[in-house]
């Protein structure tokens, strides 16, 4: 009744000011491009210069823990971008000596872009003393043509002064979306590890209600106002509720086993600590649910927890081990499924191969050549060993430094035999 | 809800009582009334009482000083009845214990309760909402000390997560030693501005203005004089208060600090204008200090009417807030007109990227408004029906309508716009409204408001709905005054 007294009283009022006020506006619309592809060339360590009021930036790091942006002018290479807003990010690596960085480019201004880029993210590293388990990790993925964020290094100035060695990382939004699956109006969700939690979410079903799923623990970053939780809900009813005989076709409207088992299985290879199946329950990937389908696709996010321990990191932990609460139901019952299981342990041999790309050849003075990732390991190091030495926020020494470099190498060279002798003892023999 | 009901139906039944027993003028007939009316406006200057606009105030007239349809605080001995006695309780125009001329304390209660609707996709807005439900005691002690006490009691509109102020409203004493020179120490309504010191049960419109709401300061602890002369023809008001006011401050924004603050309203046509009703005039400025200590923007914000979309975000500001207010109100008959210009001038000393000067932050608003008394009662804040509803009558019908404009942006500069909060050339961005409402004033007690606003915030991107298009909000408000 009120509403449509409402309504009524619009209506007369609008019949008595009809055209009093000027009609709308539209304002420009920006398109993107892959300009920022130098931007993200990880063969050279950029250098990325923000001009920031001083107090802003203190401010910024002794407020670390908030989201609250600051306008700054950002230059690269003769690419200048006047007024963009930028805030402190991360979870665990949140830092307010050397704090992790998002640089919001269009928040002060809807249609400003840089290099076509909305958003770009400046990683710390706070949390990996070799600075380059994220870059390694993501370039992996792209290398066994998974679909992941670009990276590069780079040395950052604010008002001239050299504050540390960062990781760029291409975010993921639409621009990302339109790049790699050629379109961008479906539903983006962010997986939100709740960190207060001490059980942690991994996929159970929590009742019909959208809002047990959407926005925690998935966080919606398109169509914000109608995020549509009640599909994420009958996507978890089926990985928990639905019958044996049913279960692989009804999943195939939500998701294609066969592609999230090739991306389970190079977390794994990289032996991904905080991942799908890490040690704190799922976590670090982006959910893509296609325009006008139910079907879903993850993609990965946030690899600084890669080449976790040693190369004896097990393919299966957190499946057939760890606590049970933590484990993905999704994952584990997938793997019931013998083609499956094969897939997953394909995929195992395949990174393992890829890793050792080259690694037979014989080298100009009669040693083995490294494979692909040493190589990629090697390579990186000489790049960024001069900034990194020169980084003096880090919170690691150069000692720690050079010595999580020797690990990241020695895994790299280890890891192939090691994950082919895991996948060969889970297989019967022949 | 079912509180507001009671107090309601108990309002009803007490407006419909005989006239002798609550109210000996609520009953007259509207004719009556109307021609009293008339004959106060022939000769205002045989008036021994210091009444404005009405013999007789209403249940929510409470002698505010700072409030400019309040009528201007009566001495306590205008307050006592003629065989004021001893000690009583009575219930005229609101429950009162007095001890004879020496104490009286007054209960006040204010009540509005909204339905509200406005563009699809605000989620954050609550359809019904007990928007304000106040309480206070008012009264005096002697001869010449007054006190007020008020407090919110649900607090919507103070926060509703987004301004938290405090719940304590009106806490002040008021000495009236000296008639012309009355000293008001606590907290009250710093004196500026027009619509913002009309009193909030006395509006027009269910919402004050933009300016009202977002450039004047409000209330804040502090000292003021404040006086009349030549009958109320001339009267002023200065101050200095501990901050600039509850609507310069959020959780997120810290306010200016040390203000002082003058207020002069006059009736310089008084002689000119007989027959054509009454004409005042009035101006104030504030001026404050700002700091810059807080780590987050200190500048004033603006935002929408109901909804509170922030269509311009604070910037960095250092050094002095300086406002300048003037307004015209003119009542003639059943007919009101008001007008206001409020300017604001924040300095921005070392706020640029590099430490540099900028160009002061500037905010300006205005509004024309006027309303019309179809059941021809003379108008007055609050309006008083002529044949009260179930007593005869049905009750106060007004029109009402206002038309007005928020704007900021900086005063100058030479480079590129931008939005930020340091940008040396402040784009600006600014926010039309049209209120159409209508008011019927049951009887002193109860009141209902309609209004419908159509607001237009200039700025695409910071407009609440698509495509920067215009967009409706309605709200009906139910209010009772005790």
């Amino acid at each position: 009744m009120v509403r449509t007294r409402f309504h009524a009283f619009a209506a007369a009022a609008l019949v008595v000011l009809g055209g009093l006020l000027s009609p709308s506006r539209a304002h420009g619309q920006s398109t993107s491009t892959d300009a920022a592809g130098a931007l993200f060339d990880d063969s050279v360590v950029h250098d990325i210069r923000l001009t920031i009021s001083p107090r802003d930036w203190e401010s910024l790091k002794e407020h670390f823990k908030e989201n609250t942006r600051y306008p700054a002018d950002l230059r690269w290479r003769d690419e200048t971008v006047r007024s963009i807003g930028i805030r402190s990010r991360g979870n665990g690596s949140r830092n307010g000596s050397k704090p992790g960085l998002k640089f919001d480019i269009n928040y002060y201004t809807a249609d400003q872009r840089f290099l076509g880029l909305k958003n770009l993210i400046l990683r710390n590293n706070t949390q990996d003393a070799s600075n380059m388990r994220e870059l390694v990790s993501m370039k992996f993925f792209r290398h066994m043509n998974i679909k992941a964020s670009r990276e590069s290094f780079a040395r950052l100035f604010v008002n001239t002064i050299y504050v540390g060695l960062y990781t760029i990382v291409e975010d993921i939004d639409k621009d990302f979306l339109k790049k790699n699956l050629d379109e961008n109006d479906g539903y983006l969700y962010e997986y939100d590890f709740d960190e207060d939690s001490r059980i942690p979410y991994a996929f159970e079903y929590l009742g019909t209600d959208p809002a047990k799923y959407v926005p925690m623990p998935f966080k919606a970053q398109t169509h914000e106002s109608d995020p549509r939780g009640d599909v994420i809900e009958r996507f978890i009813w089926t990985i928990n509720e639905a019958g044996a005989a049913a279960w692989r076709q009804m999943m195939s409207e939500f998701l294609d086993l066969t592609a999230f088992m090739r991306h389970l299985g190079v977390e794994n290879f990289l032996a991904e600590e905080d991942g799908i199946t890490g040690d704190y329950g799922p976590n670090n990937f982006y959910l893509y649910r296609f325009e006008k389908k139910n079907l879903f696709t993850f993609m990965p996010w946030d690899k600084s927890n890669t080449f976790w321990e040693s190369p004896e990191y097990w393919i299966f932990r957190n499946i057939k081990d760890g606590p049970e609460d933590h484990r993905n139901r999704l994952v584990v019952r997938a793997l019931q499924y013998d083609d499956l299981r094969e897939a997953y342990l394909n995929t195992l041999l395949e990174c393992a191969a890829s890793a050792e790309e080259g690694a037979n050849a014989a080298a100009a003075d009669g040693a083995a050549a490294p494979g692909w990732l040493e190589r990629e390991v090697g390579t990186l190091y000489e790049l960024i060993k001069a900034a990194a030495r020169s980084d003096t926020i880090k919170p690691f020494s150069n000692d720690q430094f050079e010595a999580a470099i020797t690990d990241l190498k020695t895994f790299a060279k280890e890891r192939s035999a090691a994950v082919r002798r895991m996948v060969a003892d889970e297989r019967p023999q022949r | 809800m079912l509180p507001l009901l009671t107090c309601l139906v108990a309002a009803l039944t007490l407006g419909s009582q005989p006239a002798s027993a609550a109210d000996p003028q609520a009953g007259a007939q509207p004719e009556a009334k109307t021609e009293k009316a008339k004959k106060n406006e022939k000769k205002p200057k045989k008036e021994k009482k210091a009444k404005k606009k009405s013999d007789k105030p209403a249940p929510d007239e409470g002698p505010t000083a700072t409030d400019t349809d309040a009528a201007p605080a009566p001495a306590p001995a205008d307050q006592l009845e003629p065989d004021g006695k001893g000690t009583r309780v009575t219930w005229k125009q609101h429950p009162s214990f007095r001890i004879g001329s020496v104490f009286r304390i007054d209960l006040e209660a204010k009540f509005q309760e909204d339905l509200r609707d406005t563009y699809v996709g605000e989620p954050d807005l609550p359809r019904t909402q007990l928007h304000r439900n106040r309480i206070g005691v008012q009264g005096h002690l002697f001869k010449q000390i007054e006190y007020e006490v008020e407090r919110e009691l649900t607090e919507k509109e103070l926060d509703a997560g987004k301004t938290p102020k405090s719940p304590w409203k009106d806490v002040n004493v008021n000495l009236t030693f000296v008639r012309n020179a009355q000293v008001k120490i606590g907290k009250f309504k710093i004196p500026f501005g027009l619509d913002q010191l009309t009193g909030v049960t006395h509006n027009d419109f269910v919402y004050r203005s933009l300016g009202a709401n977002y450039l004047a300061p409000a209330r804040d602890i502090g000292l003021m004089v404040h006086g009349s002369f030549l009958k109320h023809g001339l009267q002023y008001w200065s101050g200095v208060f501990r901050h600039d006011g509850d609507n310069a401050r959020s959780s997120k924004i810290q306010g200016g600090d040390e203000t002082f603050a003058g207020r002069v309203t006059g009736t310089p046509f008084r002689s000119l204008t007989r027959g054509l009703g009454e004409i005042e005039l009035g101006t104030a400025v504030t001026v404050s200090k700002l700091s810059d200590d807080s780590f987050r923007p200190n500048g004033l914000r603006g935002r929408t009417i109901m909804t509170q979309h922030v269509f311009y975000e604070p910037v960095y500001v250092k050094g002095e807030r300086r406002r300048w207010e003037a307004d015209v109100d003119w009542t003639v008959g059943p007919a009101s007109a008001r007008a206001e210009y409020t300017w604001v001038s924040d300095d921005r000393r070392q706020q640029g990227i590099g430490d540099n000067d900028l160009q002061n932050a500037r905010a300006r608003s205005w509004y024309v408004s006027g309303t019309w008394l179809l059941t021809g009662e003379a108008k007055t804040r609050p309006v008083k029906a002529g044949g009260e509803f179930l007593q005869g009558g049905w009750g106060a019908l007004e029109l009402a309508a206002r038309y007005e404009r928020l704007s900021f942006d900086s005063a100058g500069g030479t480079d590129v716009p931008f939005r930020n909060p340091r940008a040396e050339t402040i784009l600006p961005a600014g926010d039309r409204a049209l209120t159409l409402g209508a008011n019927w004033t049951l009887n002193r007690f109860v009141k209902v408001q309609v209004n419908g606003v159509r607001e237009q915030v200039e700025d695409n991107e910071r407009n609440p709905v698509p495509n920067g298009a215009a967009f409706w909000s309605r709200v009906i408000r139910l209010q009772f005054v005790l």
